[in-house]
């Protein structure tokens, strides 16, 4: 049987197309017993592809497919220097694993990150551990194919002397001259004995996969698809069955039967040689635990681990306790039996170690459930407080590996590593990778690439994607009314996006994992490939599946934004107030303000509380406690919402329905959530019950139950198993239930873990709310832009500080603010001024958003027929108040690192510099660059010092601006060159000059593109008038909405979401921020078809929803239109009143529904293919026009001109209720 | 020399080789094969689905006493032969 010893798989990146598990499928329908992976550059497949072939029965041959390089030192340039494309195929021979390992590590630290290189000397010290095959594009073959036979046959020659096991490959693919190379090659193996083999080289599965080999070379060469650059005969590079190999036998050998047999016979006993022990590669599937690869403490770690254990008894408290002691004891018999007591011991010490480092480490997922994470100082979190179960981390039944996994600050996680690999060496320790792989965006800009379309609009066409897969792009373009309308349905974009899904799922690049760090001994590059990552971080070839499968422990340490966050505002805790808060043991776990806090849904910027959803989900769940937090978490996530636990629980937990159980015996595990089933301990916990199974074997059964085929395999046990005590109906109940959790829902040691910072952060918010702010601010851990975050701390009393190069630090600081001064304190623009620059009838809800400027109780409603109704309770109103005075006597302020454009360097310089004295001592000390001088004048860093107000009373000639300081900055950035003398003081001294000073509206657009937000106003505060004009409900009016009404609303969009809900539906959740709050918005897919475009594509946004109201604190809204702002504030200026009115009230034209196949799930569920994407298409940022500008105007520097005024003679008409849309009634 | 013609002709196979074919009204009979390769196409231009290959053989081949050299191609798509080059 012919055994194929050249094959590419996916994972020779951009290069073959076919997985590993296929190949092996193939080769055994073929009836092969052999075959080999050889991929290129790497062995990022090899671990695939053992699994493969074991399941399928056949030996695995394992290989790496390397460029020839030139020897170690600087590259010779010039003169006849060896092809850059010369490559050969190194094959691990039986036992040689090892060896193959080492000398790709070897390779890949010899070239260039991600261009390995290998020579003869690299191979020759691994020789007896390896073969090398020389085919048509080594060196040897490249010499033969340009007929300089003496030197070919001098290569060969210097290849046998230096690696003994060295193999001629003759491959025939078909093309022009194939044969001739290949009938000469064996001729000259046979010249100098040197054994020859046949092979195809293969790149693909089946001869038709070869287009999508040629984009892949289109797209690795970065060159036009072309037949110039592309390979003849590439349909040949498939996997051929052995008929066909032998006739390719008999074609290079010139139809000698004896010799043909004579090759495929030579082929056979080198692949026979290099068959490798599936065990040798799969240590994990040898079940045997002294293969695994685990770290070496330095002394015998069992009772190393039992003596951690002991004293973290007493440390813990828990030293009298009888359940404590008895778990303790089950965990390390456990732990012992699978020898991984070194791994727990390794791991405390790697987390002690952060913690001396003053990082902030928390435990997370499943290893919170085990005792011994706990005891030994791993983690926070007491299991038996929670009734987290060690079975979902640990259990005698499953095979995997233990993975602990920790959080750590996001700005410290590349520390850890350090720190790390300081501590256990290079050697034995590595990260792991990742692969990624071609979806629609990068699969369009490969190939928008490689068809050499300008890279401007190759981004403009991916990024109007969302992200899906590659092969969903034309769909994608029929089925979404945004793209429809979007024009790149063109013809000449077909053969782009043709050729992108021809990508589809391929893998493009391989990237350092977001955690994963292996730690083991000596041995660890006996068993993985290690290459450099960018960030220069030694980097397993092998992923996460991978590297378990290779018995490789790893422990996952994640950067989390909003641990940086907690340990930033605890710093500036003890910087601004002196005081030090232990926010992990010194904080009350029941603080009834913070709850308080949290119940009113008044949750951004928290850990994991923030989204529309939770936000929802927090106001109507109304958490007291930890496990309150903590049942929250949980409930937020697909399974539950899928199997409806929500409303159940909801109703049991507020009293208005009893608890049910399914049977009596059920309440144990079920009584801790009102009989609804939400952790996944508690499925075990029923499977348990129900059967008697053991803990271990239902969590194996809760695994199952993730795929399919798992499903009908337990739903066969489940009828078998159930004990005879429970009857048809509880037993067909509980298994619906099971059945829509699936593997969908949470583990409870993992939401426990979420909990702690979840509660932290609330915690900080309430009660330090300044600094917390201060922390996410600087380090961004959530999901809405800067603006939002700054608009909620306004809103919790906080001030915000402007930019000042006397004040500004690098990050964002707090500052005790002087005892409550006179509303307009200089330099607080918390209390924003009165707007001036307004038209000149601006209404009197001009700045609703200032929060010392509550709404003005004129403000019409909008809807009078709408009876208003009044807010919650009326204890509710007081807590509002509370909280919007929260954060009084503190500012915030922003800091030098917002600019848009400043480097490290002249953020150091200006924070050391400080403080300045003029100008000219700003420009001359911390040596700002022009446009970033410029740009912090622009946004006012220099008014204090010069005692502008932008925005104040009215500029009179005479008085110095912001343009002069600009000026200013031209004359000493001409006056710094060194051929121009400037005589002394002559940079100190400002001419005002004659132009007026900047308007408000001026300041904010420089605000919004410089630091990206809007400080001194808000946005929308420009447009008060007109949304007064048509009657827009504002945030913090929403509560008094009767339900049912249909209402406008205004904001900046500030997030779009499209998460996987019950009805399979595309939804689209848009929230807007008014100034006055957070607005939510429900985009079903009726409405998509005519406001897509508009949710997606404009920033600024006018909705029509109905309310809906969802609990006493929870209001969301129900779109039916929506329109661009910017757009409506155009049509007013220009057109009046009647104008936008026209088009509230015009149907717009349909573009059409949401298309798609639903997805369906064995259980029922069904969700939208477009679902859930991650982060959504469209505009997220402030465009560059964000109000009307008058004709002629070039910038926000230009002197003001009049603008159109109103027509000041309409009254005001408090009901401008567009006229209803006839089709929606 | 060679002269290129690109005449459609008609073929008979062996074992999915030509043996003998007939061109401007001759019958050629294959004595030997010289080369054989093959080339893809560029199927991006044509269309998505496989557009198939063009397969080349240089044959000996003679009609009656004279002896040549011929190039044919067969384009598994079309199903089609031509004579590509005669060399004289």
């Amino acid at each position: 049987m012919f055994p194929h010893l050249h094959v590419a798989s996916a994972y020779s990146l951009r290069y073959g197309s076919a997985f590993p598990r296929d190949l092996v499928g193939r080769a055994a329908g073929h009836g092969m017993d052999v075959l080999a992976l050889t991929d290129r550059d790497g062995l990022y497949g090899a671990v695939k592809h053992v699994q493969a072939c074991a399941d399928a029965g056949i030996a695995p041959v394992v290989g790496v497919d390397l460029a020839l390089g030139p020897p170690a030192g600087p590259a010779p340039r010039g003169g006849p220097a060896p092809s850059g494309d010369d490559r050969v195929t190194v094959l691990a021979r039986s036992g040689g694993w090892a060896r193959l390992c080492r000398l790709t590590t070897a390779a890949h630290h010899a070239g260039e990150r991600g261009e390995p290189r290998v020579t003869r000397s690299m191979i020759a010290p691994h020789a007896d551990g390896l073969v090398v095959l020389l085919g048509p594009r080594s060196d040897v073959g490249r010499a033969m194919a340009v007929r300089q036979d003496e030197r070919a046959r001098a290569l060969l020659a210097a290849w046998r002397a230096e690696v003994p096991g060295v193999v001629v490959e003759v491959v025939d693919q078909y093309g022009y001259r194939d044969a001739a190379l290949a009938t000469r090659m064996l001729a000259l193996a046979g010249s100098l004995g040197v054994p020859a083999v046949l092979t195809n080289a293969v790149r693909h599965l089946d001869p038709g996969d070869y287009r999508v080999g040629n984009v892949l070379d289109a797209a690795r060469k970065l060159v036009p698809l072309h037949p110039r650059h592309l390979e003849q005969a590439a349909s040949h590079a498939y996997l051929k069955s052995g008929a066909e190999m032998e006739l390719m036998a008999a074609r290079v050998c010139g139809g000698d039967r004896d010799r043909a047999r004579g090759l495929l016979a030579a082929t056979r006993k080198v692949a026979e040689r290099c068959v490798l022990d599936p065990l040798e590669v799969l240590a994990l599937r040898s079940g045997d635990p002294g293969r695994l690869n685990l770290p070496e403490p330095g002394e015998d770690p069992v009772p190393l681990l039992r003596r951690r254990c002991e004293d973290g008894l007493p440390a813990r408290g828990l030293e009298r306790s009888t359940e404590a002691r008895d778990r303790l004891a089950a965990e390390l018999q456990i732990i012992e039996r699978k020898q991984l007591s070194g791994y727990f011991t390794t791991v405390a010490d790697i987390t002690d170690m952060i913690r001396e480092m003053g990082v902030r480490c928390a435990i997370r997922g499943s290893g919170a459930g085990s005792l011994v994470n706990y005891l030994i100082g791993i983690g926070e979190v007491n299991p038996l407080d929670h009734g987290l179960l060690m079975e979902r981390f640990l259990s005698e039944g499953r095979k995997g590996l233990p993975d602990i996994d920790v959080d750590v600050e996001s700005a410290r996680r590349l520390d850890c590593y350090r720190a790390i690999l300081g501590r256990y060496g290079e050697s034995r320790v590595a990260c792991v990778s990742m692969m990624e792989t071609y979806r629609a965006r990068s699969a369009i800009r490969d190939v928008g690439a490689a068809m050499g379309l300008p890279p401007h609009e190759v981004d403009a066409i991916a990024k109007a994607f969302p992200h899906i897969r590659a092969r969903q792009i034309r769909t994608a373009l029929s089925d979404l009314p945004e793209l429809r309308s979007s024009g790149l349905n063109d013809r000449a974009l077909q053969t782009v996006f043709l050729l992108a899904e021809k990508l589809d799922g391929l893998p493009r690049h391989i990237a350092l994992h977001p955690c994963g760090v292996l730690v083991g001994n000596a041995g660890l590059r006996d068993v993985t490939p290690v290459e450099r990552s960018l960030l220069d971080f030694p980097m397993s070839q092998f992923d996460k599946e991978d590297v378990e499968e290779a018995g490789l422990l790893k422990l996952d340490v994640l950067g989390v934004r909003m641990q940086s966050a907690i340990a930033y505002a605890l710093d500036e805790i003890r910087r601004v107030d002196g005081v030090d808060v232990d926010v992990d043991r010194g904080v009350p776990r029941d603080d009834a303000p913070t709850y308080d806090m949290i119940c009113t849904g008044r949750t951004l910027g928290c850990f994991q509380i923030e989204s529309p959803g939770q936000r929802e989900l927090v106001a109507k769940l109304e958490p007291r406690t930890i496990h309150d937090l903590i049942v929250d978490i949980s409930l937020f996530r697909p399974g539950p919402v899928n199997s409806d636990m929500v409303t159940p629980y909801l109703e049991s937990r507020h009293g208005w329905r009893e608890a049910t159980y399914p049977h009596p015996s059920l309440r144990g595990p079920l009584a801790e959530t009102h009989g609804v089933v939400v952790f996944h301990e508690q499925v075990l916990r029923v499977v348990d019950t129900m059967t008697g199974c053991g803990l271990s074997r239902a969590e194996q059964i809760r695994r199952d139950l993730g795929t399919p085929e798992g499903r009908a395999r337990v739903q066969v046990w489940w009828e078998n198993e159930v004990l005879p005590e429970f009857d048809r109906e509880t037993t067909d109940h509980a298994w619906k239930v099971l059945d829509a959790f699936g593997s969908f829902g949470f583990c409870k040691a993992h939401a426990a873990a979420f909990a702690l910072p979840t509660y932290q952060s609330a915690w900080l918010k309430r009660h330090h709310t300044a600094a917390f702010f201060a922390g996410v601010l600087t380090h961004d851990p959530g999901m809405y832009p800067a603006r939002v975050i700054l608009d909620d701390a306004r809103r919790c009393g906080v001030t915000v500080l402007p930019l000042d190069v006397n004040h500004s630090g690098a990050t964002w600081q707090v500052e005790p603010l002087p005892p409550p001064a006179p509303r307009d304190a200089p330099g607080a623009v918390g209390g924003l001024p009165r707007m001036t620059a307004l038209p000149a009838n601006a209404g009197t809800r001009g700045v609703s958003g200032a929060v010392e400027n509550p709404p003005q109780s004129g403000a019409a409603p909008a809807n009078p027929g709408t009876p208003q109704v009044p807010a919650g309770g009326g204890d509710q109103g007081g807590i509002d108040d509370l909280i919007d005075r929260m954060g009084a006597g503190y500012g915030l302020r922003v800091p030098f690192s917002s600019v848009k454009g400043i480097s490290e360097a002249e953020v150091a310089r200006m924070v050391a510099g400080r403080p300045y004295t003029s100008l000219a001592d700003f420009w001359e000390r911390a040596r700002p660059s022009r446009p970033v001088a410029e740009r912090i004048v622009q946004v006012g860093g220099l008014d204090a010092l010069y005692g502008l107000r932008p925005g104040g009373p009215r500029w009179r000639p005479g008085e110095l601006t912001r343009r002069d300081l600009i000026a200013q900055i031209g004359a000493l950035d001409r006056a710094s060159s060194p051929s121009v003398q400037i005589p002394m003081g002559f940079s100190e001294r400002i001419e005002p000059g004659e132009l007026p000073e900047m308007t408000e509206a001026e300041a904010v657009q420089a605000e919004l593109e410089i630091l990206g937000m809007d400080v001194s106003h808000h946005v929308i505060a420009f447009h008060g008038e007109l949304l007064d004009a048509i009657g827009v409900v504002r945030a913090n009016e929403l509560l008094t909405m009767r339900n049912g009404a249909e209402i406008l609303v205004a904001g900046v969009k500030v997030a779009t979401q499209t998460p996987a809900v019950r009805s399979g539906q595309r939804v689209v959740f848009a929230t807007l921020d008014d100034s006055t709050g957070p607005i939510d918005l429900t985009f079903f897919e009726s409405v998509q078809g005519r406001c897509a475009a508009t949710v997606f594509g404009s920033w600024l946004m006018v909705a029509k929803g109905v309310v809906r109201r969802v609990g006493a604190r929870a209001v969301s809204l129900r779109a039916l239109d929506c329109w661009n702002l910017v757009e409506l504030d155009e049509a007013w200026r220009t057109g009046g009143l009647a104008q936008v009115r026209a088009m509230l009230g015009d149907p717009r034209q349909d573009a059409g529904a949401v298309g798609g196949r639903r997805i369906r799930y064995g259980n029922g569920y069904t969700i939208s293919p477009y679902a859930d994407l991650g982060g959504a298409p469209g505009m997220h940022q402030p465009p560059s026009k964000l109000w009307h500008s008058s004709p002629g105007s070039s910038g926000p520097l230009d002197p003001p001109r009049p603008r159109p005024t109103m027509d000041l003679t309409t009254p005001r008409d408090p009901r401008p209720r567009p006229a209803r849309d006839p089709r929606r009634t | 020399m060679s002269r290129i013609y690109g005449d459609p002709i008609e073929v008979w196979t062996r074992d999915a080789e030509p043996a003998r074919f007939v061109w401007r009204d001759r019958l050629y009979v294959v004595r030997r094969i010289l080369d054989h390769w093959v080339t893809s196409r560029e199927w991006w231009k044509i269309s998505e689905n496989d557009p198939g290959e063009r397969r080349f053989w240089r044959v000996e081949a003679g009609a009656g006493k004279e002896i040549g050299t011929y190039e044919l191609r067969f384009d598994t798509a079309s199903g089609g032969w031509l004579m590509l080059r005669a060399w004289d």
